[in-house]
């Protein structure tokens, strides 16, 4: 008696949600057609913000910049990604927005690779993918935001050693990265190479301890006993740079191994005020946020094309772009002196 | 699976299995430790500076965490379930003992802010464990919810910002520690010889044992399935908490990815050091000289100077170490079979 009507019944609720879905996606791809056309419009322009890793103060301060731009320009910005940089996670995200219907995806990739075909996926369905702070495959974006380039970063964070010890030093330095695959990190030590082998210094290893904090102090205090002739440390990434400068505290060794990285100088102010860290880098972090939000918003509006060599981005004013890259301009060098003047 | 044992019987062959299985498990821990000294010895000839003191007290401080974590898991994996929380817990609980004792953030003293987080802790075990037991829902799928759910909170938590003003003294105690002892080693040892007195001198250690054995000849036997479970991840909260407040301190900041795969590493050492993952038995220290084990790829790396190239493969070795220490295992297994002669469950 009953079986029929259990039939009929899951018929119906199979039918309704083929009929449900079939609707969804009709609706879907029917935004994003629309928003693609319409978005220079009255339409409000929604911006997906993806970053490497989210919670970590070094995004955080970029997402600081992009609402400030996403205010200024009236954007409906989403701030989302991997609390633990997994790649494949990045991946997903990408995918749902792009089912979503947003217009402009910002990546900032931890595996180029692993994402890309999620990036390419979105581009095919009408939405505008750029990449920033780390850049990704070529075809998988149309404008990447730079915020220095590798060449910029690596000589810098050599020269700014090299101050620190005098020029004439020699001994082992030791790079610690952060992934194998991390395409940042992987540029800067290429661009580090040359500058060291100008120098007298020996670049005896790089490790690769992940974003993990526990991982990047023990790698620091093992090449710490390894290396007894150790006269610095490069942590380039914004885990293994605080680990290494813990590593070398902890060790006793402050001041006669120096430290040196990239780091928000909110994080690195205990350091530099105890002299484990005489000085390190960065960009201006907030502005690469600030400037990632007006390349969305350019690129959405047709104002910003292939080709273009200038690009105009609020109050940071008139800035260059090679090729497909939109630069952010000058490094900035931290040291005691000017620390304070900086809060990000 | 359960009862397609006689319950009967099985519960009156312990003794003649008891003895021939801590015959087999001690090969267990033979093999790891032939492992470790092997090792020992190849990296002390390429650099003898790998045998040092400083060294040394560095890896055993690495180990301290995941082996006070690794007792609670060991007992959890025991009874038949399993815990795979264990990281983004401790990110939990470092973010919110974090904004409670830090400087400029909640100013809770010390006195209470620990307790609490103790306290925390242990009632996320227990929840976790109701909803095993009570709740009747697998433990791999709680606790992978748990995974994700209490990572979220705790980025919700950290808010973005990063906290590096734990209160001197603890930071001091965690690092040079009492009398030079680093806290975590104080609380390693004494979570090793809490632990070591319930299994062997304790009924409820070898109620543990029992109903991951077999849960039906438990049950007959009337123990109480659900207060051994909330037992076990009420144990294991607790150790995770107690973990995150002596280890943490000891890293320049606590920030939302903290232990970060340390769920990975404590299940790792767990089953390399012979805990059987479907539950009955495995012993301690047999996961004690797992957890040195797994600590020590790191380090030996460093001291084997593997060049440039070879970093880059850290973690696939790192996951040959692995399948070295369990083939090793198996090995063993094998010869004491074939030259015993009896087969063994």
């Amino acid at each position: 008696m009953h079986r029929p009507i259990c039939w009929l019944a899951s018929i119906a609720i199979a039918v309704s949600i083929f009929g449900c879905a079939k609707h969804d996606s009709s609706q879907t791809t029917g935004t994003s057609g629309e928003t693609a056309t319409a978005s220079a419009g009255s339409h409000k322009l929604r911006v997906a913000l993806l970053p490497k890793i989210k919670g970590i103060s070094y995004f955080s301060s970029c997402f600081k910049g992009a609402e400030e731009a996403a205010k200024e320009l009236g954007i409906d910005l989403i701030y989302d990604g991997p609390t633990d940089g997994n790649p494949r996670k990045q991946a997903e995200m990408i995918e749902q927005w792009t089912i979503d219907g947003v217009d402009v995806i910002c990546v900032a990739p931890n595996a180029p690779d692993v994402v890309a075909s999620a990036m390419q996926e979105a581009r095919a369905a009408g939405v505008s993918v750029i990449t920033w702070d780390a850049d990704g495959t070529a075809e998988s974006r149309s404008f990447f935001v730079n915020q220095a380039s590798a060449q910029a970063i690596g000589e810098g964070l050599v020269n700014a050693m090299l101050e620190d010890l005098g020029p004439d030093t020699e001994g082992d330095v030791v790079i610690i990265s952060a992934d194998a695959t991390s395409e940042n990190q992987n540029a800067w030590i290429e661009t580090m190479k040359p500058a060291l082998a100008k120098s007298k210094l020996k670049l005896a290893t790089i490790k690769y301890p992940g974003e993990n904090a526990s991982n990047a102090l023990a790698d620091s205090q093992d090449v710490i006993s390894k290396y007894p002739n150790l006269k610095g440390i490069f942590g380039i990434s914004s885990v293994s740079f605080p680990g290494a400068a813990e590593a070398v505290e902890q060790s006793g060794k402050g001041g006669k191994i120096l430290v040196n990285g990239l780091s928000t100088p909110n994080d690195m102010k205990k350091f530099v005020q105890n002299g484990t860290v005489r000085s390190f880098i960065l960009w201006h972090t907030v502005d690469l946020g600030y400037l990632t939000i007006h390349v969305a918003k350019a690129l959405a509006a047709g104002e910003l094309k292939p080709g273009a060599t200038s690009l105009k981005a609020g109050r940071l004013g008139e800035l260059s772009i090679v090729g497909d890259n939109v630069m952010l301009g000058d490094i900035l060098v931290f040291t005691k002196a000017n620390i304070d003047q900086y809060d990000f | 699976m359960s009862n397609l044992l006689p319950p009967i019987g099985h519960a009156l062959r312990p003794a003649r299995f008891g003895v021939r299985f801590s015959k087999l498990v001690r090969q267990r821990e033979t093999g790891l430790l032939l492992l470790i000294v092997l090792t020992c010895v190849v990296v002390g000839i390429k650099d003898i500076h790998f045998l040092s003191c400083e060294v040394w007290r560095e890896i055993l401080v690495r180990c301290a965490a995941t082996a006070i974590v690794a007792c609670g898991v060991m007992l959890v994996v025991v009874t038949g379930e399993i815990d795979i929380s264990v990281g983004s817990l401790m990110a939990l609980l470092a973010a919110v003992m974090g904004r409670m004792i830090s400087e400029h953030e909640w100013d809770i003293s010390c006195w209470i802010g620990i307790p609490a987080t103790l306290g925390l802790g242990t009632l996320i075990g227990v929840f976790t464990g109701c909803l095993v037991s009570v709740g009747r829902v697998p433990s791999i799928i709680v606790t992978l919810g748990l995974l994700t759910a209490l990572r979220g909170l705790t980025t919700l938590i950290m808010g973005g910002q990063n906290i590096d003003r734990l209160p001197e003294g603890l930071t001091q105690l965690a690092k040079q520690g009492l009398c030079g002892v680093p806290l975590s080693i104080l609380a390693a040892v004494g979570v090793i010889g809490l632990t070591s007195v319930l299994i062997h001198h304790i009924p409820l250690g070898r109620r543990l044992y029992a109903l991951g054995s077999s849960a039906e000849s438990a049950r007959m036997a009337g123990l109480s399935a659900v207060r051994l479970k909330l037992f076990v991840f009420g144990y294991t909260g607790f150790l995770t908490a107690l973990a995150t407040i002596v280890d943490v301190p000891r890293l320049p900041k606590i920030e939302a990815g903290i232990g970060s795969e340390f769920e990975l590493l404590v299940i790792t050492c767990v089953v390399v050091g012979g805990v059987a993952i479907s539950g009955g038995h495995g012993r301690l220290s047999g996961v004690l000289l797992a957890v040195v084990l797994m600590t020590m790829i790191r380090p030996v790396l460093t001291f084997m100077d593997i060049g440039e190239a070879g970093e880059k493969w850290t973690r696939a070795i790192q996951g040959m170490f692995i399948l070295l220490a369990v083939v090793t295992d198996s090995f063993f297994l094998r010869r004491q079979r074939s030259s015993g002669g009896e087969h063994t469950a």
